[in-house]
């Protein structure tokens, strides 16, 4: 597009297109000092972008208000950063990460959550002016929300800066959804919170041993796991054969569990202690007189739920439901089943307990 | 034991046709490495022609499994026979590939 630009504003695009390779190296820059913050921290972020403003963008702002900047160095905006987290609470987390790396203009900076006033509602994001030693220019970072930026880009899509005034009936259902997006966010830090604090508990009740009292779930499971319940089995698998044990996600067993109809890890730690002995001597008659000399860590969780459905009268429905579970529905998983129900009846442990 | 990869669009299929024992596994290591160079997409492990696998065996299977998971593959072991299975099943592999 053809702009009508006076001299100064070309001499302020002429010092745009000398520096502009400089800007694209330092926005690179700005954008991996986040990252390398980003995972240094542990923050998980929705998204991390950087842009250098084109010629055309800065045309079109020098043509509207080139007479308010005196150089290329009033412009604040030709390097843009935009950070998007999950959690309002991360924005403030950003900032702070953002005030330690860079040097902030709060002059020009502005915290547009705070600039609404309390019945009203719109658009929400934390922008900072920003510089950093080795560069003349500054820049700016956007923080918001992954729900603020869905409503801020809708709202840009639909109309603002169109020109065309906005109808205010519509205004007014976009400010609506604003409420409700904050209500949103807000109940998602609560969530966050509270799910923290579940997990606290549950790592106090697997810590304490308390594990009757600790529900059967992803959380209290991944807690469990972390004290390795099954190594002292698989280790003694292993030693039949000398062989390696292949660390593994035991993860898909949780499913597993619940399909015998486990309650709490108590039951678990149960099935360890009741039915070890068997699970060895299962694995002990399969690879014995075999050359195998590596297993998966899941071995051990595995020959505890084969001789847990089989000494509970599972048969083979049990296991190829297992087997379904573990590799999903396959012809041949009934074949195994048999097969592995045909070697038990060998085993000292259906001996037993048919005594 | 031989082995025939072929890539066509996302997926590699790797055609093993022999038995995969200790030593034939030296030189599995080398064909299966056009494989290990670019683990994406979906990765076929077809062993309709493999009438044994050992130990070596199933560490080339795994090395595949951990290089497709690194890139974010998928590794599908296919049409094993039932000695195989049983060979996965005693050393819970079962669980750790897809099998068709």
């Amino acid at each position: 597009m053809k702009r009508l630009l006076d001299q100064h504003a070309e001499q302020i695009l002429q010092e745009y297109r000398d520096n502009l390779p400089e800007f694209e190296k330092q926005a690179h820059e700005i954008y991996q000092i986040f990252q390398e913050t980003f995972e240094r921290i542990g923050l998980i972020v929705a998204g991390l972008e950087y842009r250098v403003k084109k010629e055309d963008s800065l045309a079109g702002k020098l043509e509207l208000k080139g007479a308010k900047y005196k150089s290329l160095a009033d412009i604040t905006d030709i390097i843009g950063v935009r950070v998007i987290t999950y959690y309002s609470e991360d924005v403030d987390k950003v900032a702070s990460a953002v005030d330690r790396l860079f040097v902030i203009d709060w002059e020009n900076s502005v915290d547009k959550r705070k600039l609404l006033e309390i019945d009203t509602f719109g658009y929400m994001s934390l922008h900072y002016i920003c510089s950093k030693k080795d560069f003349p220019f500054r820049f700016e970072v956007q923080m918001r929300t992954i729900l603020q930026h869905a409503w801020a880009n809708m709202n840009h899509d639909t109309g603002y800066k169109s020109g065309v005034e906005i109808p205010k009936h519509y205004m007014r259902s976009m400010n609506r959804l604003a409420g409700m997006l904050e209500l949103i966010d807000e109940e998602f830090s609560h969530i966050r919170v509270e799910l923290a604090d579940y997990r606290r508990r549950v790592q106090a009740l697997v810590a304490s041993g308390n594990l009757d009292d600790a529900p059967l779930d992803g959380e209290t499971y991944r807690s469990y796991l972390n004290l390795n319940p099954f190594r002292r089995l698989n280790k003694t698998i292993a030693a039949i054969n000398q062989a390696e044990i292949q660390e593994v996600s035991l993860l898909p067993y949780l499913e597993v569990f619940k399909n015998l109809g486990f309650v709490t890890l108590g039951d678990i730690d149960r099935l360890i202690k009741n039915y070890s002995e068997a699970a060895f001597q299962l694995s002990s008659y399969q690879i014995s007189l075999t050359d195998l000399d590596i297993i998966s860590s899941s071995l051990g969780p595995q020959n505890l739920c084969i001789v847990y459905i089989i000494m509970n009268g599972g048969g083979t429905a049990g296991l190829r439901k297992l087997f379904d579970t573990l590799n999903g529905p396959n012809e041949s998983n009934e074949m195994m089943a048999q097969y592995i129900l045909d070697q038990a009846s060998e085993l000292p442990f259906m001996n037993e307990k048919k005594k | 034991m031989e082995v025939f990869i072929e890539k066509e669009n996302n997926v590699t299929t790797a055609r093993f046709v022999g038995r995969l024992d200790t030593p034939a596994s030296q030189e599995v290591s080398q064909s299966i490495e056009p494989i290990l160079n670019d683990p994406t997409g979906t990765i076929v492990l077809d062993c309709k022609e493999m009438s044994y696998i050992s130990s070596s065996g199933l560490r080339i299977f795994l090395t595949i499994r951990k290089a497709a998971a690194a890139k974010g593959g998928n590794v599908i072991v296919k049409d094993i026979n039932n000695d195989i299975r049983q060979v996965f099943m005693m050393t819970g592999f079962l669980n750790l590939f897809e099998i068709q």
